[in-house]
């Protein structure tokens, strides 16, 4: 039997990224800023392609910058003149997202498309490529094969690639997907070897998967403990509430926003915002999270119990961020795995 | 932007209400000329100085700081004077590391009996801020503000 | 030690000499440990000591009521003397398990030397001056300087000299004072334009998650600057110019207080040189004024405190 599906050699991939950049603003993982995040592909480094795993900044920053300029404003003596930023003529692809980030995109986007369309986020992806690379490796943290994920599959991109050795094979997903390696050169088509090849590879990265969150009746339990306070104070402890685990998440969507004014010119922006931090809730009579095990207990709340109420999915991916990168080792699969049976 | 030679810098003078400020005061009833280039702001004591201050000044694009206070000894909470000298010294070193030219941080001991050497600080400080040329650490564009829409993609 | 450390705050909870213990157990990632803070002693055997005990965990002070007893090494020690000159916390409500510390071992260090990432090596074992790495099988040796973090490296203070409960001998100290300062010295070579580009670039990717700020035990205040709205002295939104206003007044404002315990660095998740500013500050504040924070719990903190004759030169 013939796959329908296509292959290119990790040493052309380069081309076909440089022909993909006449058409589409291409993003690649890269240390270039000094921290791994998608960025502007420089049109000749290819070392992303030996990466295994995913970026410290998720690629929910390509859609929801850490701050983003929403308008400017100039005042003279008729009043004030307000302006859109230019908008970035090229759609983006995106190149070499993880099938745990590119699951939290179509998280994302039920939030940002529900009864409010937010024209800055879906400008910006309803106009992009998204290009998924299968996960060779797993950080000790990640733990998406519990939420339902698989490390080297995705049907949240419009192609899915899979790494075969010194190829990668290449599936289409999406329509946009199948109409964009239609009109891509270099590529070959798969054979069955090809495809056996894939499925050991998906295989093999799912088995690196160890961590395990234990999902059996997590509705219930975290229902039954909810008014817990014993159990959130002591596991609330020990966390600093800085925002590296919402910021780096890539479902947390949660932002600010602020005008910027010098003079007679500004500019409003809108930048990320955690609900780990005090101020986050605060009004001006009363602050309902003052407490840290109240705002510990939002954070998995939110991902694991208020939004699938909402929208029938958990706000959580697996990625494993939010254990790796914070700085006291804060882990949500304890917290969850830990979760009294009965209060 | 405006040709370097019409440029002139803008100077914050942060001065301590019971001397250097009636200085400053003496300067103006006894008709010392001393440069329009300072802006001044009343502080209670040259202690009340946060280095915030300092910084916030040239982030809004001053090119200079002057903090003033009274002479060693006399300040008039006692020891205000004293803890401003040591937070302007390792402001200045700071500022120096991350690479601001430490010239644009300055200080002066000025009484209220000395108008004449308010003037000559502040003619001083200004001279030399020409030297350094105008700040543009904060705001290379040009631009009111210095955000850009990026990710941190 | 480990066994010393567990018998002694064991007993100070079950004497009741303390409400909390807080020290450090294993973490949930390879060679990593986290911090236990418990009022319960069936917690206490889980407390461990090794190189990779990494937090400073005296940022957890003020925020705990109570009689605390706290795991401190020497950088530790020194962040609670420093708390008691703040009068942030009274000596007596605090019981200082000190740790001899020879060092902790930088885990981006190790993955350098490796070329692997952290949870693909093997082990990692000290043995007295050198360091052992095992990667897929195969054993690799270093000197330990080549893995020790920076800041340990330029240690002023490995065991704490205020302490309740020392929990061993004084251990040999293991400096090398030219590399911790090495990357502010190369700063330092170029121009005063390449400073400031340098920084530029570092502060661009900040994104303001401020746990450089949170895990600093220095930074204790109750409302930071930063939150300020009235007046809004730096603005919320992370561009790389209040990034870097931001982080030089937090400098300054722990001036006299931060011990180069390295957290700010080692905790921002974006790898910024933080530590090239708190050690430089550092460094100044010891140059100008011949102080160290948290040596002495009876001396007044920097910032407050004045010597008639010191650092006039630069005043007109």
């Amino acid at each position: 039997m013939a796959s329908s599906n296509k292959k290119i050699s990790k040493r052309d991939t380069g081309k076909l990224l440089n022909e993909w950049s006449q058409e589409f603003a291409v993003f690649v993982p890269s240390r270039e800023t000094g921290v791994a995040t998608m960025a502007k592909w420089d049109g000749k480094d290819t070392s992303f392609l030996d990466w295994h795993r995913n970026t410290v900044i998720p690629p929910k920053a390509n859609f929801l910058p850490a701050m983003e300029e929403m308008f400017n404003f100039q005042r003279d003596k008729e009043g004030y003149h307000i302006e859109l930023p230019p908008q970035d003529k090229h759609k983006q692809l995106i190149f070499g997202i993880r099938p745990c980030d590119a699951k939290a995109l179509a998280i994302l986007d039920m939030t940002f498309s529900d009864s409010y369309q937010d024209p800055y986020y879906l400008s910006k992806r309803k106009n992009a490529v998204l290009v998924g690379v299968g996960c060779t490796k797993a950080y000790d943290s990640c733990f998406c094969t519990s939420l339902g994920i698989s490390p080297a599959e995705s049907t949240d991109v419009d192609l899915m690639l899979t790494d075969i050795g010194d190829e990668f094979l290449i599936e289409a997903i999406t329509e946009a997907g199948k109409k964009l390696i239609s009109r891509s050169r270099g590529l070959a088509e798969a054979n069955e070897a090809d495809e056996t090849r894939a499925k050991a590879s998906k295989e093999a990265a799912y088995q690196k998967v160890t961590r395990q969150l234990d999902t059996d009746n997590i509705k219930q339990r975290l229902l039954a403990n909810l008014e817990n306070k014993d159990y959130w104070e002591k596991i609330a402890a020990k966390c600093l509430s800085c925002g590296v685990c919402t910021f780096l998440c890539p479902t947390c969507y949660c932002f600010d926003i602020n005008d910027e004014l010098v003079k007679q010119q500004g500019a409003r922006f809108r930048s990320w915002d955690s609900c780990a931090f005090p101020v986050y809730t605060e009004m001006p009579m009363e602050n309902p999270r003052v407490e840290k095990w109240r705002r510990v207990r939002q954070r998995v709340y939110h991902k694991y119990e208020f939004y699938p109420m909402s929208f029938d999915v958990t706000a959580c991916t697996g990625c494993g961020r939010c254990i790796r990168l914070c700085p006291v080792n804060w882990d949500i699969t304890q917290a969850l795995n830990n979760l009294p049976a009965k209060v | 932007m405006k040709q370097e030679s019409e440029w002139e810098p803008k100077l914050l003078g942060l001065l301590c209400r019971w001397c250097s400020y009636a200085g400053a005061d003496l300067a103006g009833t006894s008709r010392k000329k001393y440069p329009a280039n300072i802006k001044i702001l009343k502080v209670p004591c040259s202690g009340r100085v946060d280095p915030l201050f300092i910084l916030k000044a040239l982030r809004l694009g001053f090119d200079g700081v002057l903090v003033s206070g009274c002479h060693p000894g006399d300040c008039h909470y006692q020891t205000g004077n004293y803890r401003a000298r040591r937070r302007v010294a390792i402001t200045k070193k700071l500022l120096e590391y991350m690479g601001i030219d430490p010239r644009r941080i300055q200080a002066s001991w000025v009484s209220a009996a000395e108008g004449g050497k308010f003037a000559e600080v502040v003619a001083e400080v200004t001279k030399e801020l020409k030297e350094i040329g105008p700040n543009q650490l904060f705001t290379p564009e040009g631009k009111g503000y210095g955000a850009k829409a990026t990710g941190r993609g | 030690m480990e066994q010393k450390l567990r018998d002694g705050a064991k007993a100070l909870l079950e004497q009741g000499k303390v409400d909390y213990i807080i020290g450090f157990e294993p973490g949930s990632l390879k060679f990593t440990t986290t911090p236990l803070i418990t009022r319960d002693k069936d917690d206490i055997d889980r407390l461990v000591i090794n190189p990779f005990i990494v937090n400073n965990l005296s940022a957890y002070l003020t925020e705990l009521e109570g009689r605390v007893g706290i795991v401190a090494k020497g950088c530790d020690s020194r962040s609670i003397v420093s708390l008691i000159q703040d009068k942030q916390i009274a000596r007596e409500d605090i019981v200082i398990i000190g740790i001899p510390c020879p060092g902790l071992i930088d885990l981006s260090k190790i993955e350098q030397l490796a070329g692997k990432d952290r949870d693909e090596v093997d082990d990692i074992t000290r043995e007295g001056d050198r360091v052992v790495i095992v990667v897929d099988g195969k054993k690799q040796e270093f000197p330990i300087t080549e893995v020790l973090f920076d800041n340990c490296l330029g240690c002023d203070m490995p065991t704490p000299s205020e302490y309740d409960i020392l929990l061993s001998e004084s251990s040999p100290l293991v400096t090398d004072k030219t590399s911790s300062r090495k990357k502010i010295e190369g700063l330092k070579g170029t121009s005063q334009e390449e400073r400031w580009s340098f920084w530029e670039k570092e502060f661009s990717r900040c994104i303001r998650c401020y746990a450089c700020r949170n895990v600093c035990p220095a930074c204790f205040c109750k409302r930071c600057f930063v939150e300020e709205s009235e007046p809004q002295w730096i603005s919320p939104v992370p561009q790389w110019q209040d990034n870097l206003m931001f982080q030089v007044i937090r400098n300054i404002h722990v001036a006299g207080r931060c011990t180069d315990c390295g957290e700010c660095e080692r905790a921002c998740p974006v790898n910024i040189q933080l530590r090239s500013l708190a050690k430089e500050m550092y460094d100044i504040v010891d140059d100008l004024f011949q102080f160290k924070a948290g040596m002495d719990k009876e001396a007044a903190p920097l910032l407050t405190a004045y010597a008639v004759e010191e650092a006039e030169d630069f005043i007109r």
